[in-house]
């Protein structure tokens, strides 16, 4: 293997995995959408899931907090463990479940309420603080979303009076606030002007370091500039799985060598 | 190549005058209303419209103040039972039980009330509450309007809720929301301004309707605030009072029509505004 | 390989291709050139043969102009990329190649004043062919990704090395045995280290064709001639 080539942060060996999944197969309907996949999430690592639409990427992702559950009809099979423990057992509280696995959008999804509450809502979900302590969480998610200095005197604006860009990055602080392990981006730029996207990956990298990150995305260049590891899924199978760095430059697979080198007919 | 061209621009030309054309007549007889009601009422539209009692039979003075209260009363009644009624019922249609087979049998049959004939409804109300009751009563009438009402709300907050999009339940429900909060604290949020105009159509509907309104409440010529006896109201008021050979009777009819239309008017300008505003934002 | 999606992607790649098919042609040339200007004491050959440098030069920074431009506008991803890098590299050899063959032509232009021993250049003929030899089969193998030739010629490069050892002795005999062969023989001994060199860049060749096709690097250690890496036994002169 030509170890050489990767980063230090890939080649420190395996981290502790966060997100186990085994032969899971997904259904809408009677459609088969998922088949048998199984990949590990590393802890403190960027995953990022590339395909051609339709691929299944973001129905992955999906599973991952269960939200295809507000969809009848959905449903899904096989192994998914997060810290050992299977999430998809109907006796795991999902809304539990969601405040440890947060999730970003791709169109932004601000709440119609001021910035401060858009942040506060998630918090008092979980918590009852002081106004004081709340505030300092309020701040601490912005500044962690690198948001605090553009609307620091203006928090009782209407989220829905920033820019798309400030707001994906509100969407961010709101997950980041309520803490949790893990943060799903679905193709979090895919709305966003090239500064607004460079200002999320950068972001992105940032939260690596106390988040276990997956993010789905159209982007394949974003997805060599942000993740750590690299699925490839194609017609609802993963295709390939591998250190970002291996699959842009030599992926094993035919299949995978044709769509990242825009050969897909 | 031309001649197509020069056909099609024809075609072009007719079709905007059809379409003109059709649009200025609606508009027309819209207008000739106002001018009818405006050049018959406003001669009688003064103070004591407001504070004086409907008069007896020959009477050359009197006002409508009873009809005007009682009408008041019942559409806020109707309004207040059907408001909260059709929002839960479009909550329920929009949210959760979307792909029920049963939600599409209850749109179905909102649909057909949306469209009943309201003197259908005062009968179903006479039937069902009159006659029990014994008699004539506001409450009967203000269920009469609330059935009015309520496949209205229902319409146009179900329409509203569709409108919210589907990331924002998602983004709430990721946070790990329960869905009741999420309807109540995000979605009704959303949907805010498109209720409420909802609701102030239903108002503006019900508060015109005379039909249901004679077989529940008839009319009182006195002053009345007491819901189980028959209470005055506006629409019934002008219908039995343009029917008379009175002169003044018939005078304060149509100052009742203006008063009625100026009132709807307004609470439909009053939705537009706000639906102007939510698509701003 | 399929084609891309973007065609005018398809013609970018396979302009790069037939640069170095055309630098690849010119090297060889060059260093044959070179070797009989120098072995038939050809003075207007050389003069040639210095000339062609220029060409080579040129069509390097063509190559490496178009790769850069390539990059930059397709961003490109897996073989694709690989393709580009490897043709930076070996466009970088291959022009490497042209200046040593030259500068064995500068010298084959200096000796034609002196010519003594000749039999001395036999040696150093031999040396050549082999080395023009691995120049075409690793522009061979380039051209059809041929991984079997591509072991071939980074195996082959030993003899090369070997042969560079008895040249060397060679000459050292014939300098012990008349001072006077020392000027001549001098210059011999720069255009074996020329030609050793032109060896190694076949190799150097040969391992970036390794990692355009295979994604992957060939082992450090290649199997080395008699010398050591740094050219002949010196210790034992």
């Amino acid at each position: 293997m030509n170890d050489m080539s990767l980063t230090a942060e890939t080649r420190a060996g395996a981290r502790p995995v966060k997100f186990a999944v085994n032969n899971l197969n997904f259904y809408y309907g009677g459609a088969r959408a998922l088949k048998n996949i199984t990949f590990d999430l590393e802890t403190n690592r960027v995953t990022a899931f590339i395909g051609p639409s339709g691929c299944g990427k973001s129905t992955l992702l999906r599973v991952l907090n269960r939200i295809y559950e507000l969809y009848p009809a959905q449903r899904a099979e096989g192994e998914v463990l997060l810290d050992g423990k299977s999430i998809l057992d109907p006796s795991v509280d999902v809304n539990l479940l969601r405040a440890r696995v947060g999730m970003v959008f791709q169109k932004p999804t601000p709440f119609p309420m001021t910035i401060h509450d858009n942040i506060a809502f998630g918090i008092r979900l979980y918590e009852k603080l002081p106004k004081s302590e709340l505030d300092g969480r309020i701040e601490s998610a912005l500044r962690s979303a690198a948001l605090w200095s553009e609307v620091k005197d203006k928090l009782n604006a209407s989220g829905l009076s920033l820019s798309g860009g400030q707001q994906q990055r509100l969407c961010i602080a709101r997950t980041v606030a309520i803490k949790p392990e893990v943060i799903l981006f679905d193709e979090p730029c895919s709305a966003l002007d090239p500064l607004s996207t460079a200002k999320i990956e950068e972001l992105i990298d940032e939260l690596k370091a106390s988040y276990t990150i997956a993010v789905v995305t159209h982007n394949m260049q974003q997805a060599a500039r942000v993740s750590q590891y690299t699925a490839f899924m194609y017609l609802g199978e993963l295709v390939e799985f591998d250190v970002t760095e291996k699959m842009f430059m030599a992926p094993k697979k035919k299949q995978t060598q044709d769509y990242i080198t825009g050969r897909f007919g | 190549m031309n001649k197509i061209y020069a056909r099609r621009r024809r075609v072009d030309i007719l079709v905007k005058f059809l379409c003109a054309g059709s649009a200025a007549f609606g508009l027309i007889w819209l207008g000739l209303i106002l001018f009818t009601l405006l050049s018959n009422g406003l001669g009688g539209l003064r103070a004591s419209v407001f504070t004086q009692m409907t008069p007896p039979p020959g009477a050359v003075e009197g006002g409508l103040a009873n009809a005007l209260a009682g009408s008041l009363i019942m559409t806020l009644i109707a309004v207040a039972i059907g408001a909260p009624l059709g929002m839960l019922a479009a909550t329920y249609l929009a949210e959760y039980g979307k792909h029920e087979k049963l939600s599409a049998v209850i749109r179905f049959v909102n649909d057909i009330l949306l469209s009943a004939p309201s003197i259908i409804i005062g009968l179903f109300i006479y039937g069902a509450v009159v006659v029990p009751m014994g008699g004539f009563s506001a409450l009967a009438g203000s269920l009469a309007l609330a059935v009015i009402a309520i496949p209205i709300v229902v319409r146009t907050t179900e329409d509203m809720l569709y409108l919210v999009p589907t990331p924002l339940r998602e983004a709430s429900a990721a946070l790990g929301m329960p869905r009741s909060l999420v309807i109540r604290r995000i979605l009704y949020r959303a949907a805010r301004t498109g209720i409420i105009t909802g609701v102030l159509l239903a108002t503006a509907r019900a508060a015109g309707e005379t039909a249901p309104l004679l077989f529940t409440v008839l009319s009182n010529q006195f002053w009345s605030l007491d819901l189980t006896t028959a209470m005055a109201n506006l629409p019934v008021t002008i219908n039995n009072f343009v029917q008379s050979p009175y002169a003044y009777w018939k005078q304060l009819a149509w100052t009742g029509a203006l008063i009625i239309t100026l009132a709807v008017l307004g609470l439909n300008i009053g939705a537009r505004v706000l639906g102007a505003e939510r698509s701003k934002t | 390989m399929n084609e891309h999606i973007v065609k005018s992607y398809d013609e970018d790649l396979q302009l790069v291709g037939r640069k170095i098919a055309e630098m690849g042609g010119i090297a060889e040339q060059m260093l044959n050139d070179a070797m009989d200007a120098l072995s038939t004491f050809d003075a207007d050959l050389a003069m040639r043969t210095v000339a062609l440098d220029a060409r080579l030069d040129l069509l390097q920074r063509e190559i490496e102009g178009k790769c850069v431009v390539t990059i930059a506008r397709r961003q490109p991803m897996a073989v694709d990329l690989r393709h580009l890098m490897a043709a930076i590299h070996i466009a970088a050899d291959l022009e490497r190649v042209g200046d040593m063959a030259k500068n064995i032509a500068k010298r084959s232009m200096k000796i034609v004043e002196d010519p003594r021993a000749p039999r001395a250049i036999v040696g150093l003929k031999r040396m050549s062919e082999l080395a023009s030899a691995q120049l075409k089969d690793v522009l061979d193998a380039y051209s059809r990704l041929d991984l079997e030739r591509v072991a071939f010629v980074w195996k082959r490069d030993a003899e090369i090395d070997a042969l560079e050892d008895i040249v060397f002795r060679d000459l050292l005999t014939f300098m012990m045995e008349d001072p006077r062969n020392i000027s001549f023989c001098t210059h011999l001994l720069f255009c074996s280290k020329n030609i050793e060199r032109i060896g190694d860049h076949a190799t150097n060749i040969a391992e970036t064709i390794h990692y355009l096709a295979t994604g992957e690097s060939m082992p450090l250690d290649r199997p080395k001639g008699a010398g050591s890496a740094d050219g002949p036994a010196i210790a034992d002169a």
